[in-house]
């Protein structure tokens, strides 16, 4: 098992993606969520249930990814910045949006006990739904955000104890 | 009987031509400049030579000579339409794939081919070499000795006229050199139909059909498709008889583009003649099963068309979507540097004429044009549906593309509808706003280590201006050679 780390730059603000892997499979950990996912070859990965095929060419620190049809411009952060990411890796007790877009539905309520991985939000973005999983089992003591509202990246949508 | 072609162009066009030339056995030799050298044209031609220029024709002749090519096809562009090439080549004892020297002369004048075709009895945008009464406002001012929307002018008020002759004639001397400017009627929100034509050199014509390419960005086309939703039956028949006459006022021999604007009450009027093949010339192909190449090569070898014109006919709908090197969010600024990734769309029903593959070298010396995705299919609802799905397949990275904006474009409600004209990008605004939001995903993706997702990209990019054999930086201004190059509209 491999492990690193990579600090995007987006408008606004700054991403921390940790990347735990070994031979294909592994787990994405981004804004407090662990994200599973199996690379079927070098540009199709499985994440969040489907089936994704992506490229992507690397110019420093400017990436350009290509995925379904579009093709986006990400920047990375320089080294002296990552300082600043804190916020978007804090708490692992928090659920937190995976992208901006509107909260779909509550799978959980204040209260409810619930397990590792468990799914307890659907969020919609880019006309794509997305599950928001538990980061850690416990029990949900807070929900920050109703269904519809739209929420911004990193957003608490709820907390577990 | 022609045995080998010299190829006297570059990029997509040079590729398509030798693919017929292959099928009909006919040996194809390539140039190449030394800005082009390991482009892909040249890289898959069997001969290939250097020049120092696509548009030198004394260099041409003899290298057509030294090749020992006994005909020239000049493709689209460059030396396609200079009839001192057509003329050298007669006189070199070179077949020339193309019309004669004087018919490339009358009609690249577009005061004199006006005067022709109205002669012929073919409808013309009223012109005026002086100044026009009052009510015909408003106008345009334009220059008799070239296209591509140098030397153009909108006049709105008899006060402006003056001001806006003297200053199109000047760009015109820039570009063309001849400063002569003419004033034309302005047809308001017209939509651009073109009729591909046929001549022999035993007085044969044929027209196959229109093509729609009234999509334009700085008067140059980027979506053309046929049959056009605003041709009737009867218009066809109208336009088709029209493109004839053309035709034969000037004794037309090869394949040519008859163009018209259409207005909205249904009005057409001959615009100008474009004694080429046409960039748009494999919608035509698609519908009709008709090679033009082949057509082209035939009656340069002094063969009669073997077709008469209620024999042909035309199944489906084809549509072409020109993608190029721009970026069209940022005013269509030009995009270079190398194509890392380049994934084709593939399925039933899609052609690809493409100039360029992975590892080519995009470059501010030419044309952005990097590829023709063409698509047919039953319908042209079907056609649609069809080239979005391609549009989505395509990945061509390493360059920007307007690959996404061509997209949006197909996507809108009027295209659906089939209502277009000639201002149809000013008039959808929302299709130059890409998403802003970036997926979750995409983020995830980009995450990935070295030697997994796409391992050879990374680390392996040419960065801007690298890729000019001039070497001029990132974010330098481009020379003007990429808007008023030789590359005429077509």
């Amino acid at each position: 098992m491999t492990s690193h780390e990579l600090h995007w730059e987006l408008p606004g603000r700054e991403v921390a993606v940790r990347v735990e892997h070994s031979k294909g499979t592994g787990t994405f950990h981004i804004a407090g969520q662990a994200i599973p996912f199996r690379l079927l070859d070098r540009n199709t990965i499985e994440i969040l249930g489907r089936r994704v095929r992506f490229y992507a060419i690397r110019d420093g620190n400017s990436y350009t990814v290509w995925l379904d049809g579009h093709t986006y411009h990400l920047k990375r952060a320089g080294k002296s910045r990552l300082s600043g990411t804190t916020s978007l890796t804090s708490a692992a007790n928090e659920v937190k949006a995976l992208m901006p877009g509107k909260l779909l539905r509550l799978e959980v309520a204040v209260g409810d006990v619930v397990s590792e991985k468990q799914i307890v939000a659907l969020m919609e973005s880019m006309k794509m739904e997305t599950a928001l999983y538990a980061p850690q089992a416990g029990r949900v003591a807070e929900i920050c955000c109703q269904p519809g509202q739209v929420v911004e990246l990193g957003e608490v949508i709820m907390v577990i104890d | 009987m022609i045995r080998k072609v010299l190829i006297a162009n570059r990029g997509e066009i040079a590729i398509r031509i030798s693919y017929t030339l292959r099928e009909m056995g006919i040996d194809a030799a390539a140039v190449f400049t030394a800005a082009d050298e390991g482009a892909l044209h040249a890289r898959l031609a069997r001969e290939a030579h250097l020049v120092t220029s696509y548009l030198d024709i004394d260099e041409m002749i003899r290298t057509a000579t030294d090749a020992a090519a006994d005909a020239i096809h000049p493709g689209y562009g460059f030396l396609s339409e200079n009839a001192a090439l057509s003329a050298a080549c007669a006189k070199a004892g070179i077949v020339f794939i193309g019309p004669a020297p004087e018919t490339i002369r009358r009609m690249g004048d577009k005061l004199e081919s006006k005067r022709i075709m109205q002669e012929a009895g073919v409808p013309v945008v009223p012109i005026w070499e002086g100044e026009p009464p009052d009510s015909e406002y408003p106008v345009l001012v334009k220059a008799a000795g070239g296209g591509g929307g140098k030397g153009m002018r909108l006049v709105e008020r008899p006060a402006d006229l003056a001001g806006a002759m003297a200053s199109a004639a000047r760009e015109a001397a820039a570009a063309f050199g001849d400063s002569r400017v003419f004033v034309e009627k302005y047809i308001r929100r017209p939509r651009h139909i073109e009729f591909q034509i046929l001549g022999d050199s035993h007085g044969n014509y044929l027209h196959v059909f229109e093509r729609e390419c009234s999509i334009q960005r700085r008067h140059q086309k980027i979506i053309e498709e046929t049959p056009s939703t605003a041709v009737t039956a009867e218009l066809r028949a109208e336009m088709g008889a029209a493109a004839l006459a053309a035709a034969r006022a000037v004794k037309y021999r090869g394949a040519g583009t008859v163009e018209f604007v259409l207005d909205p009450a249904g009005r057409f009027y001959f615009l100008e003649m474009n004694t080429r093949l046409q960039v748009e010339h494999p919608v035509t192909e698609m519908t009709t099963g008709l090679d033009l190449v082949r057509e082209q090569v035939r009656i340069a070898s002094g063969e009669k068309l073997p077709y008469r014109q209620d024999g042909l006919g035309q199944t489906g709908h084809s549509i072409e979507c020109r993608v190029y090197a721009e970026i069209p969010e940022e005013n269509f600024r030009p995009s270079i540097g190398k194509i890392e990734i380049y994934e084709p769309p593939l399925g039933p029903g899609i052609r690809l004429d493409s100039g360029v593959t992975r590892g080519s070298l995009v470059s501010y010396h030419f044309d952005p044009l990097l590829a023709k995705l063409i698509v047919w299919a039953p319908t042209r609802e079907s056609a649609i549906d069809r080239m979005k799905r391609a549009l989505d397949d395509f990945v061509l990275l390493g360059v920007g593309t307007n690959i996404e904006f061509l997209r949006r474009i197909l996507a809108t409600h009027d295209f659906a509808l089939g209502k277009l004209d000639t201002a149809f990008l000013d008039r959808h605004p929302e299709v130059f706003s890409p998403p802003s939001e970036v997926p979750v995903e995409a983020i995830l993706a980009a995450s990935l280590p070295l030697g997994e997702g796409s391992r050879e990209a990374r680390g392996a990019r040419t960065r801007q201006g690298e890729a000019s054999s001039e070497g001029a930086g990132s974010g330098t201004a481009f020379p003007d050679a990429w808007t008023s190059g030789p590359w005429r509209n077509s």
